[in-house]
């Protein structure tokens, strides 16, 4: 069976993946369908309610269109959340397999790092920086990638430990493989499927980390905006029953981070040998 | 069977609305039962502002409201005016003064203390209490947070006390009496000589050490470090020493402060609430959580709650707006290195003025819980000190004619958009003086947090900004930390480098019955954060502390509103009040101070 009719058997898995792109789409050319103004503000079109004057899903406290601010939203926490886990993964991937192949003292070492990073709550780390400094789009991407590649370390870093005592690992050092050729032609090819698998777990958490630190009104500085941003707004109007500034962010949140975990389980079943029939 | 079903049916129709009714019983009569028998209060601090100084000599930086509150509750002034009996005056029965007479001539004033008053250790309140607070404010006026050149205590050539009971002040020459009183005299706050001059811990106190200049800066350095030691606020001995209503018995670093009724007090403002729990709250989302839950009885909800107060009268609180006496602006640091010579433009400022929707922003973000201010005399209540020119508005919201302005003096939009300045030089159509060739206008907003309009009125600035093409970043702190990074400071200082700072969520300054600005905008004052320096202002302030003509006041009113010492912007309520239901006595003080000691529960 091909990996792609193994990721179909997942049901799951594909409509994970349908729900992502519908996400993507609408994210990038949403605004193509249905262009906002979404820099000037407009406070005489304040607080509308879904369906007046042309804004499907209402207006916020600002006046931005709540359609359209879900999409550029969407670009940012995406965007974020994607080059952020792709970040965490060629860190994390690189850190494993160097401490794996080489053992001994570098591994020991290499591993109390991470550790030591595990034992700090990546939350805590972004909200003390955040009152540093009002973060970036690029920061944050940067920032998060950098916290986030710890677990991905540890993951690659065991395959590693097993990779490396195969006869095709020591057949290309015995013929004068150097060790970084040996790590990167060798080692984390062979690491492949729980590189990609960790991948789109990676990409689910830092959206979930940007939406936590935007939440927390410490996010990019608007006009700006993220899910979590919109839905730190919107909840100043729950009481008021303003359902459209906070059930659109908090769906969209929810759908992305479980479509890429039925995409990672999809994946997972594509690469994983054991249990697999003939 | 259809019987049995519809009796079924029934039963169980009637049940519930047993139910239903017994839990609207619970909860109907809940306020009034949660009222009766019980001896504490809780009131919520601001969002994101926590208390940091105990010691009733301010510095700059620590004058925020619920400071001055809380020393008021610990330590009584000699003269108390304020608005907690509704309208702004002399409360005699807050104070420790039992007369006050001005000679005929206008230049003195007799005091006389009450009888019998002593401090928590017993020792009388004397003549030397309110002495020792004059020795010690002369002699640091530099640091002393209150004081502006020519006013308290320069104003005061003699302090006199020839009982233990009585005090004459004279002045240096004849001011109007009732800023007299509103403004000045109740900065003065009798101090414990025989427990506070000192300059160490373990030294025996000398109240005569207090007279020259060296010793009273000894004790005043000593009492501010004691104060900057937030964690030893509940133990420290000096601060066990009060004569007021309340006594500190908690704090913790986080900003919870208790407050226990002084059983030594002796004066007529005694407490009726055993306990106050001052709570800290990191953001008004979070005090909210706290009042829905009930364990605020006395907190604040967003503006977005007066569309619909029932949903908290439902949860046994009464909605109040707390409007106060308070002007709301943003001061421009004219002493920037880079920004400065831009700030000091008054074409700048007009423009930048321009671009402020201040009618907008007070109906739509505010709600109507701010109303627009275009001037150095809050304006609302309307009073006759307000110039028509204020009233009127002398630079409405005008993008165009903003963008003109700085068009006129040779800005111009560059390849990112936004404006530089393309012909430098002091000439009436270049940039002005001390702005170089290629000085770009981009604004650094430096704004206190845990507000939604106050975080939304920066938005809406920044998007208006941005069009003119004058770029705006927006950075935001908690108010203490906002308040402590911008004293005033000259451009060689390395920490010179604030631009504009809000600190003004619930107003930026509030003032005493009498509306005069020369602690904060005249030259030299400890709280011209900005360093705003004008001579014909300086004059009009003068003018406006010695006359009773309100036409002195207007032209103060006028001046202020025209030439712009700050960015104005709407003033806000000092917040939207929820109370319990069953609490009484919370007048709501215009002055924004909040007096415990008034509170009781009903029943």
């Amino acid at each position: 069976m091909t990996g792609l009719r193994r990721f179909a058997t997942n049901r799951l898995a594909v409509v994970g993946a349908v729900a992502l792109a519908i996400l993507v789409l609408f994210a990038v050319l949403g605004p193509l369908v249905h262009p906002t103004e979404q820099v000037a503000t407009d406070l005489g079109a304040a607080n509308l309610p879904p369906g007046v004057d042309g804004h499907p899903l209402g207006t916020d406290a600002l006046g931005y269109d709540n359609l359209g601010r879900l999409m550029v939203a969407g670009r940012v926490s995406l965007l974020v959340g994607v080059l952020a886990g792709a970040l965490a993964t060629v860190v994390g991937t690189l850190w494993g397999a160097v401490a794996g192949y080489v053992g001994g003292v570098v591994d020991a070492v290499m591993m109390r790092v991470v550790d030591a990073g595990i034992a700090i709550p990546a939350i805590f780390l972004l909200l003390v920086l955040s009152t540093i400094v009002r973060p970036t789009v690029g920061m944050m991407i940067v920032v998060l990638g950098l916290v986030s590649w710890l677990v991905p370390a540890r993951l690659i870093r065991a395959e590693a430990l097993s990779v490396r005592t195969r006869d095709y690992v020591v057949a290309a050092r015995a013929m004068g493989a150097t060790h970084s050729r040996t790590v990167l032609s060798h080692v984390i090819p062979n690491t492949v499927g729980t590189v990609v698998v960790n991948a789109t777990f990676q990409v689910a958490d830092a959206i979930l980390l940007v939406a936590y630190i935007s939440f927390l009104g410490m996010g990019v500085q608007p006009p700006t905006t993220d899910w979590g941003a919109m839905l730190n707004d919107g909840i100043n109007y729950i009481y008021q029953g303003a359902w459209w500034l906070i059930l659109p962010p908090g769906l969209a949140i929810v759908i992305v981070v479980c479509a890429l975990n039925f995409v990672g389980d999809g994946l997972r079943d594509v690469v994983d040998v054991k249990g697999r029939t003939a | 069977m259809r019987t049995t079903h519809a009796g079924r049916a029934a039963r169980l129709a009637v049940g519930a609305a047993a139910a239903v009714a017994l839990l609207a019983g619970c909860s109907a009569s809940s306020g009034a039962d949660e009222a009766a028998g019980r001896t504490d209060v809780n009131y919520a601090l601001p969002a994101n502002a926590t208390p940091n100084w105990i010691v009733p000599l301010g510095i700059a930086g620590k004058l925020a409201t619920h400071n001055s509150a809380i020393m008021r509750t610990l330590w009584e002034p000699l003269v108390a005016y304020d608005g907690s009996e509704g309208e702004v005056g002399r409360v005699a029965t807050a104070d420790l003064a039992s007369d006050i007479t001005f000679s005929d001539d206008g230049r003195s004033v007799t005091i006389t203390l009450d009888e019998g008053r002593t401090w928590s250790d017993g020792e009388p309140v004397t003549s030397a209490d309110v002495k020792f607070w004059f020795d010690l404010v002369r002699a640091n006026t530099d640091v002393w947070a209150s004081y502006s050149e020519g006013r308290m205590p320069d104003n005061v050539t003699d302090v006199a006390t020839p009982d233990d009971k009585t005090v004459e002040l004279t002045f240096d020459k004849v001011y109007n009496p009732e800023w007299l009183q509103a403004s000045q005299l109740n900065l003065i706050v009798p101090l414990p000589a025989h427990a506070w001059a000192k300059t160490a811990d373990d030294e025996e106190p000398d109240p005569a050490l207090a007279e020259t200049e060296k010793g009273a800066k000894a004790i005043f350095d000593y009492l501010v470090t004691q104060s900057e030691d937030l964690g030893t606020y509940e133990t420290n001995p000096l601060w066990q020493t009060i004569n007021g209503p309340y006594s500190l018995t908690g704090f913790s670093d986080a900003g919870q402060v208790e407050l226990t009724r002084n059983e030594k007090y002796d004066g007529d403002d005694a407490a009726s609430i055993d306990t106050v729990n001052l709570l800290p709250y990191t953001s008004t989302d979070a005090e909210v959580n706290a009042v829905r839950s009930g364990a605020v009885d006395y907190g604040y909800i967003p503006t977005t709650g007066l569309d619909a107060p029932e949903q908290y009268e439902q949860l046994g609180y009464a909605v109040e707006p707390w409007a106060g006496w308070s002007i709301t602006y943003m001061p421009y640091n004219f002493n920037h290195p880079e920004m400065g010579p831009v700030y000091r433009q008054l074409y700048v400022r007009q423009a930048l003025q321009q671009l402020v929707d201040q009618e907008q922003i007070s109906d739509v973000i505010w709600k109507g819980a701010a109303l627009p201010g275009y001037g150095p005399v809050p304006q609302n209540p309307e009073s006759d000190f307000l110039s028509d020119e204020q009233k009127e508005n002398p630079y409405p919201f005008d993008p165009e004619a903003a963008a003109a302005l700085l068009a006129d003096h040779g800005w111009t939009a560059g390849s990112d958009g936004v404006l530089e300045c393309t012909a430098p030089g002091d000439g009436d159509d270049e940039c002005g003086d001390g702005i170089e060739d290629g000085q770009q206008l981009a604004i650094t907003i430096l704004s206190q947090s845990g507000s939604a309009e106050t975080d939304n009125m920066f938005a809406e600035i920044k998007s208006t900004f941005d069009q003119a093409g004058v770029a705006v970043s927006i950075e935001s702190a908690p108010l203490n930390t906002v308040l402590s990074s911008i004293a005033p400071c000259t451009a060689d200082q390395p920490d010179c480098d604030w631009e504009l700072p809000f600190f003004g969520t619930a107003g930026s300054w509030y003032f005493g019955g009498y509306p005069s600005g020369e602690r904060v905008f005249g030259t030299g004052a400890a709280s011209n954060f900005g360093s705003y320096s004008d001579d014909e202002f300086d004059t009009l302030m003068l003018d406006s502390t010695e006359s009773t003509d309100p036409s002195v006041m207007q032209a103060y009113s006028k001046y202020g509103a025209e030439n712009l010492p700050v960015m104005w912007l709407p003033n806000p309520v000092y917040q939207v009040s929820v109370i319990k239901d069953g609490l009484e006595g919370t007048t709501q003080d215009p002055l924004a101070s909040f007096h415990p000691q008034r509170w009781s529960w009903a029943g």
